[in-house]
């Protein structure tokens, strides 16, 4: 009984930290953005609320709660207050099952830094981040508005063509590491990460996951230039607000997923003497992903919707295709031979495949514009 | 403009001795033809003259005699002077047959001097108001029409100086209801345009659609004026298919102050700084432009010195406005606005200049009549060698460099929007747009103004007529106006920046004359007829975003809507300019 209760604290101060964390870390990476962003473009960023404006966030969030909500006359009114909510929620619940760091004792008792070792925890990834998708077709569609609802449908249309290419970004890791846990799939990068194997994998997971977030270049949802906001143009306050937390919280959360996935996670150097060392090394990984974020989208224009989902379909789908199969091949002829160093045929003919398709593939995806 | 009649005047007097006849006002040129037999002429000017360029149509109301009298200027994409033509209608039943089916180019000018001036085009395919709203009472620019609280003719107000001391005529209405509303007309009651005759004419076009077979219905959004692409409040009605535009209305008219009646009202001096506010980008040749028209009217040219500044102060104009026009391009493609501020920090020197000269960044204000307003101050002709030899060469390298390979550029630009030579001709395009056509037209070769034939400059020109193209013209120009200005920074010549005393009513002798200049846009006009009065009869503008723009339509068709974006972008516009 005792025990039944010390877990439920630990869960609940576990899930509590995790929240409030990423909605703290989403208030500050909106600070970072824009700071980098100005940086990047010979300009300052904000630095009038507080030093070097680092309580931006907080003004912001003031403003956000008190602005008014306004809600269109021939909205569903039901759905559009909803919709936030389905977009948001699962955000925040999309870490639950990523390890920050080893296990570490603590008040006697050995405290693992997941909430939940979730055996198909890679299962639980990939559906969990597909519902969001509901909350902005939802949007769009109850706005009762044609540029929210151009934005909506053009998002349906780009998770289904990235989801794709994500689900088989993570075979490759899952293949390596036999195992869905992502716990498992930290573990088995103890000596090389996954990185180093799978750097085609890596590649297309990271760009699906763009496509994914919705983040440069391919925010066509909320294309400013052309759909003005796309599916919030009608969302103002707090609902506006929830749309943006759920983008940056999911930029948190994919970042974290790809550093779990391919860069080893929490591990690092002396990570297993100095166990608080792990989080910290995390951290510094999720910033550097972060940091290319923000950095693809100081520097790239919006691809085109129609290119876009040729771009998904006729090169990145194939590829990811091909990289299962070459990875499979490659652990097969490890377990024929016996000798580990197959495994470093993945990375090579992977590659290869790679660069070959994309020689072949330009002119098709080029000609998704005529 | 009185040289042109010599070398064409044999030809059409003799083929239609009937219809044509010389205009022999005094300080007029060109020919007057019958309503009647316009279209037969103009055919024939078109076909057998060469004059395959209608740059500017507008209309002029002589009150006094009755008349409404419309002016058509016509030059050679080949180059060479131009040819004006006009039709003298009584004007109370002002028809005149439309030009549209001969130059589609003639379609909103059509359309403008139908709404402003009351004219009536015969034949044009959707004449309906353009720059005032439906339902607006009369046309403004006819002379008897007066606004509210109408005073005089002409400024200054006499009422406005009771002794020597300024009043506003507003100010002796105590609540400031300074509206005055048509007799019959209860504001409460109004119900607003509901937009039937646009959505109808835009209808009119895209029903004819339907390749599948199966019904479907296009959606009608409305883009802008409300809407962060559209370079300001400019709007556009588009049919969609899916994502794809069927058919394309452009909206204006959000930010109309009527500039040219306002124009007519205003001595010819105090048209000056207000020419400023037309392309509020490149104020420098929007002066230029009327300094010229009012120059050819009294006969004047500049000294060498104010010819040498004129060049110079234009051409930074360009490069600032070309900067402006990428990065706007740009941000128009989706690139979160870094090539945007690396381009206005460029923009930022060269305003730097024209702030110290002439005492304004943007709202300028710098050419006189024979002249500039200042002379260069210390130091400002050493910053501009640093700017012209050594910094912007180097900036315009590194744009090349990190846009012009960039594969989501080239993806967005090519093949999009796509302008023929022989379309972006019959529209009237001008300046990057037609040059990006495969027509190397440059007002500044083609029909040399000002000191421009004594430079080394190449007329840049690329063939495909796309949006990339049109982004590549404008670097290139930027290149060529560099050259322009290092070669005038080094010919820069001593002596007197304005042709006698600078004065302030200057006085203009009774006659015509239309002043072009290749602003960065396109082919700026001023067509300015004077009667010999303070004021300024006519003052017409004949704007490069708003000729430009009637192409909008043909470019976008078949697009998708993000496209629809990047070709506004790449026509680059300034509503300043567009609405007027």
């Amino acid at each position: 009984m005792i025990m039944d209760w010390a877990l439920l604290t630990e869960w609940t101060i576990k899930s509590l930290v995790l929240i409030f964390g990423l909605i703290g870390g989403f208030a500050y990476l909106t600070l970072f953005e824009r700071k980098v962003l100005a940086r990047f473009q010979v300009r300052i960023g904000p630095n009038r609320a507080g030093p070097h404006g680092i309580l931006q966030p907080i003004a912001d969030a003031i403003k956000l709660i008190f602005k008014e909500e306004l809600i269109p006359a021939k909205a569903d009114k039901i759905i559009f207050i909803v919709a936030p909510i389905i977009t948001v929620i699962p955000a925040l619940i999309i870490l639950a099952v990523v390890p920050f760091g080893p296990d570490i004792r603590l008040f006697g008792r050995t405290i693992t830094l997941y909430i939940s070792d979730l055996n198909v925890a890679v299962l639980y990834i990939m559906s969990v981040t597909s519902i969001s998708v509901y909350g902005i077709v939802l949007a769009g569609w109850s706005s009762n508005n044609k540029y929210a609802t151009l934005g909506g449908i053009r998002s349906t249309a780009q998770m289904i063509s990235y989801e794709l290419a994500l689900g088989l970004g993570f075979v490759g890791p899952i293949l390596l590491s036999g195992s869905l846990s992502l716990v498992g799939i930290v573990d088995a990068q103890k000596n090389v990460w996954f990185f180093l194997y799978q750097p085609v994998g890596a590649f297309i997971f990271w760009v699906a996951n763009l496509a994914e977030v919705n983040r440069a270049p391919f925010d066509m949802p909320e294309a400013e230039q052309e759909l003005t906001a796309g599916y919030h143009t009608e969302y103002s306050g707090m609902k506006f607000a929830l749309f943006f937390m759920a983008e940056y919280i999911k930029m948190i959360a994919v970042s974290a997923i790809a550093v779990t996935l391919f860069f080893g996670g929490y591990r690092g150097p002396l990570v297993d003497q100095f166990p608080v060392l792990g989080p910290l090394y995390f951290l510094i990984k999720v910033v550097a992903f972060l940091y290319l974020m923000v950095w693809v989208r100081a520097t790239l224009p919006r691809i085109r919707y129609d290119r876009l989902m040729a771009f998904g379909w006729k090169l990145l789908f194939p590829i990811s295709l091909g990289n299962v199969l070459l990875t499979a091949v490659g652990i097969g002829l490890v377990g024929i031979t016996g000798n580990n160093l197959w495994l470093w045929f993945i990375p090579v003919s992977t590659i290869l495949f790679f660069l070959l398709v994309s020689h072949f593939a330009q002119g098709a995806v080029a000609g998704g514009n005529k | 403009m009185s040289a042109q009649v010599v070398t064409e005047n044999v030809d059409l007097l003799e083929k239609f001795p009937q219809s044509v006849k010389q205009d022999d006002r005094a300080g007029y040129a060109g020919y007057i033809v019958s309503a009647d037999h316009l279209l037969e002429v103009v055919r024939f000017i078109r076909d057998d003259m060469g004059f395959d360029y209608l740059a500017s149509i507008t209309g002029v109301d002589y009150l006094p005699n009755g008349l409404m009298e419309a002016v058509y200027h016509f030059y050679k994409t080949s180059g060479g002077p131009g040819l004006v033509i006009k039709t003298q209608v009584d004007r109370e039943q002002a028809a005149i047959p439309s030009l549209v089916s001969l130059y589609p180019g003639a379609d909103f000018q059509e359309r403008e001097a139908w709404d402003l001036l009351g004219i009536r085009f015969d034949g044009h395919p959707d004449l309906r108001r353009i720059l005032m709203w439906e339902g607006f009472a009369g046309h403004p620019l006819r002379k008897d029409w007066h606004e509210p609280y109408y005073e005089e003719e002409g400024k200054p107000y006499k009422s406005r100086w009771p002794e020597g001391k300024v009043y506003r005529r507003e100010d002796k209405n105590p609540f400031h209801k300074n509206v005055d509303y048509p007799a019959g007309f209860d504001p409460d009651k109004w119900v607003p345009d509901d937009d039937s005759t646009l959505y109808a004419s835009v209808n009119k076009i895209s029903s004819a659609g339907g390749e599948s077979g199966i019904k479907t219905d296009y959606v009608i959004v409305n883009m802008g004026p409300q809407h962060p692409s559209t370079h300001g409040v400019f709007r556009m009605v588009v049919a969609l298919e899916g994502e794809t535009i069927r058919a394309l209305k452009p909206v204006m008219g959000y930010l109309h102050r009527n500039h040219e009646k306002i124009g007519e009202r205003n001595t010819f001096l105090q048209n000056m700084p207000f020419t400023d506010r037309l392309d509020y980008l490149s104020s420098m040749s929007n002066n230029f432009g009327y300094a010229l028209a009012v120059e050819k009217l009294m006969g004047i040219k500049p000294p060498e010195r104010a010819e040498y500044l004129r060049v110079i102060m234009a051409e930074f104009t360009r490069i600032s406005n070309h900067l402006f026009a990428i990065g706007s391009l740009l941000n128009d493609m989706g690139a979160y606005f870094t090539p945007m501020l690396y381009a206005i920090e460029e923009r930022e020197l060269i305003l730097d200049i024209f702030e110290a000269t002439a005492g304004s960044r943007i709202m300028c204000n710098y050419f006189r009549f024979g002249g500039v307003a200042r002379d260069l101050p210390e130091g400002v002709e050493e910053k501009m060698r640093d700017l012209a030899f050594k910094r912007l060469p180097r900036k315009i390298d590194e744009l090349d460099l990190y846009l012009t390979n960039n594969e989501i550029v080239k993806a967005r630009g090519e093949g999009v929007g796509v302008l023929t030579p022989e379309q972006a001709i019959a529209y009237s395009a001008s300046g990057p747009v037609l040059r990006a056509s495969g027509v190397p037209y440059d007002i500044r070769r083609a029909d040399p103004y000002s000191i421009y034939d004594r430079f080394d400059f190449d007329v840049a020109v690329r063939y495909h007529g796309d949006v990339y193209d049109r982004y590549l013209i404008r670097v290139d120009e930027m290149r060529q106006s560099v050259r322009i200005i290092q070669q005038a920074l080094n010919g820069l010549p001593k002596g007197p920046i304005q042709e006698g005393k600078p004065q302030y009513l200057v006085r203009v002798p009774a006659g015509e004359a239309y002043g072009r200049v290749e602003a960065p846009k396109g082919e700026l006009g001023f067509y300015v007829v004077s009667n010999g009065k303070a004021n300024p009869w006519r003052y017409h503008v004949r704007a490069p975003s708003f000729v430009n723009i009637t192409a909008l339509e043909t470019m976008a068709k078949g697009n998708k809507v993000a496209d629809t974006v990047a070709i506004l972008g790449s026509i680059d516009i300034v509503l300043g300019e567009l609405d007027r």
